[in-house]
């Protein structure tokens, strides 16, 4: 699986260099759909998922603060924790078990009822036509989905340290901004660009790699969900790792 | 240049094919003149898809070669074979539309992904290719709400969008109803006669592949057993052919195991 996936990666690259130098074109129409598919139509998730996670991390670490008598500090930990790392591991969550999954079992329906291979003798490279709208909707629409997840999950803090911990409107906005950098928003939506290419370009070699009908579909779609959690925590760890812990 | 002067459209020889310790395809070796048809004929499991997947570049014989329009396929990367696949068109066995598109949109698929029609043409060459088959007025629907019978058709239509040299159809009328069997081969013998393609024709309706044919090839168990024109095939003694032309449940071709054999299976002993 290792192997499809490189050559399938390089081949869609390839794919993308040669409509970049005018050799072949690139299917815009169907980049828009997916990016219709994969982000507009997920935002009602990612929203509320985000939101909700604002409320939990406001209310998790409201006590904790408390404690400490410092429960104004609820607006850093929550601004803090959901730009770095909680809007775009939600996110990435979200787009797995929705769009991952639905990529891969589409990709495998198509590859079972022969659909590919039909591409394939009509001289229409399925790379082309098939998996780079897909990777690239899944790129482009990865950030531009973690940033309004981030905002719905600040609003979520906001709305928890406002009306039950009484805390200042004004004042959360401000501590907000203060705990935070730009630093902290780049290096998120640089994790969902990541988390977005490697969604993209696991489902789709998941999909094309289907054997063994309906039965192989259901066995890859799993498989995918799977590796692209794998891959997407692992991912974080190491970027993680790079922005924040080894400079 | 020279080999799209070729005057076989297609050449095959010493085609070997193993899946595994299975050899599925022994030494399959023919040939076909530009302009003709050539119905390869044969029993469930004989190998004929198998050997039409090889015609078409998806599967990579083990030994042998393959000129497809003057063009050794078996030898070609993925750029040269999309080359050659540019001159030819492949019906399939169910259609194999693509299901997110339209019946409209699956005709026009290889027209306007050949970069060199417009829209407004492709829509008019899939009026007049969706009207040949007996589907005008299909356009907009999807192909799940069309029949088994007519997502053939489309696939038909769809093969020959782009007017190809070198027609290959799987099955093109099983699931056809008398009428659109008739159809279908007078549309193959209309394309061939009148625009001077050739067809390779995956058959086991005796009626059709006798109607069309100016060649014919018989499979049995991954060899040819019988080639030559219709005529030669009908006269051709082979019980194994005569048995499969008269369509004879009793003969040589073995449908259930003797019962030596039959015991021996059961109960595993060799």
């Amino acid at each position: 699986m290792l192997l499809a996936y490189t050559s399938l990666t390089l081949r869609a690259f390839a794919s993308i260099g040669r409509s970049l130098s005018g050799r072949s074109t690139l299917r815009v129409h169907a980049t828009f759909v997916q990016m219709v598919n994969v982000g507009v139509n997920s935002l009602p998730t990612v929203g509320l998922a985000c939101l909700f996670m604002g409320l939990v991390l406001a209310m998790q670490s409201a006590g904790q603060l408390a404690q400490l008598g410092a429960t104004e500090r609820v607006a850093d930990l929550v601004s803090f924790a959901m730009l770095r790392e909680i809007g775009p591991l939600i996110t990435a969550v979200v787009v797995i078990g929705r769009s991952g999954s639905s990529i891969t079992a589409e990709l495998g329906t198509m590859k079972v009822s022969e659909e590919i291979e039909a591409l394939e003798v009509m001289a229409i490279d399925p790379v082309r036509y098939l998996v780079v709208p897909r990777l690239l909707a899944m790129i482009i629409m990865m950030p531009c989905l973690t940033i309004i997840g981030e905002a719905l999950g600040l609003f979520g803090g906001w709305l928890l340290g406002v009306n039950s911990l009484s805390l200042d409107p004004l004042l959360y906005i401000t501590r907000s901004l203060q705990a935070v950098d730009l630093k902290d928003l780049y290096t998120g939506l640089f994790k969902s660009l990541v988390f977005g290419f490697l969604i993209g370009s696991i489902a789709c070699t998941y999909g094309m790699e289907v054997r063994d009908g309906a039965e192989g579909v259901g066995r890859n779609t799993t498989q995918s969900v799977v590796s692209c959690l794998l891959a997407m925590l692992g991912m974080d760890a190491i970027l993680t790792a790079i922005f924040f812990f080894a400079t | 240049m020279s080999e799209t002067k070729s005057t076989h459209a297609l050449e095959v020889r010493g085609l070997v094919k193993k899946f595994g310790p299975r050899t599925v395809l022994n030494d399959i070796s023919f040939t076909l003149k530009r302009g003709e048809i050539l119905v390869i004929m044969g029993g469930s499991g004989c190998g004929k898809s198998t050997l039409l997947r090889h015609l078409i570049g998806v599967l990579k014989p083990n030994e042998g070669e393959i000129h497809v329009l003057g063009t050794d396929i078996t030898k070609l990367d993925d750029d040269g074979l999309a080359k050659v696949r540019r001159r030819f068109a492949m019906m399939h066995q169910f259609g194999a539309l693509l299901n997110s598109l339209t019946v409209g949109q699956n005709v026009a698929l290889p027209l306007l992904e050949s970069g060199n029609v417009s829209e407004s043409i492709a829509d008019l060459v899939v009026k007049l290719k969706l009207e040949l088959v007996g589907l005008t007025g299909f356009e907009h629907l999807k192909p799940s709400e069309i029949s088994g019978g007519m997502r053939k058709r489309v696939g038909m239509a769809r093969a020959l969008a782009l007017d190809p040299e070198l027609l290959f159809c799987d099955e093109p009328t099983s699931g056809l109803d008398p009428v659109m069997t008739a159809v279908i081969d007078q549309l193959t013998l209309d394309m061939v006669h009148k625009l001077g393609i050739t067809a390779v024709v995956v058959t086991h309706d005796m009626t059709s592949a006798f109607r069309i044919a100016n060649k014919m090839i018989m499979l049995f168990e991954g060899q040819i057993i019988a080639q030559g024109t219709p005529d030669e095939i009908r006269n051709n003694p082979d019980p194994r052919l005569q048995q499969f032309i008269k369509g004879e449940a009793d003969g040589p071709i073995p449908l259930k195991l003797s019962r030596d054999d039959y015991i021996k299976r059961l109960l595993s002993v060799d």
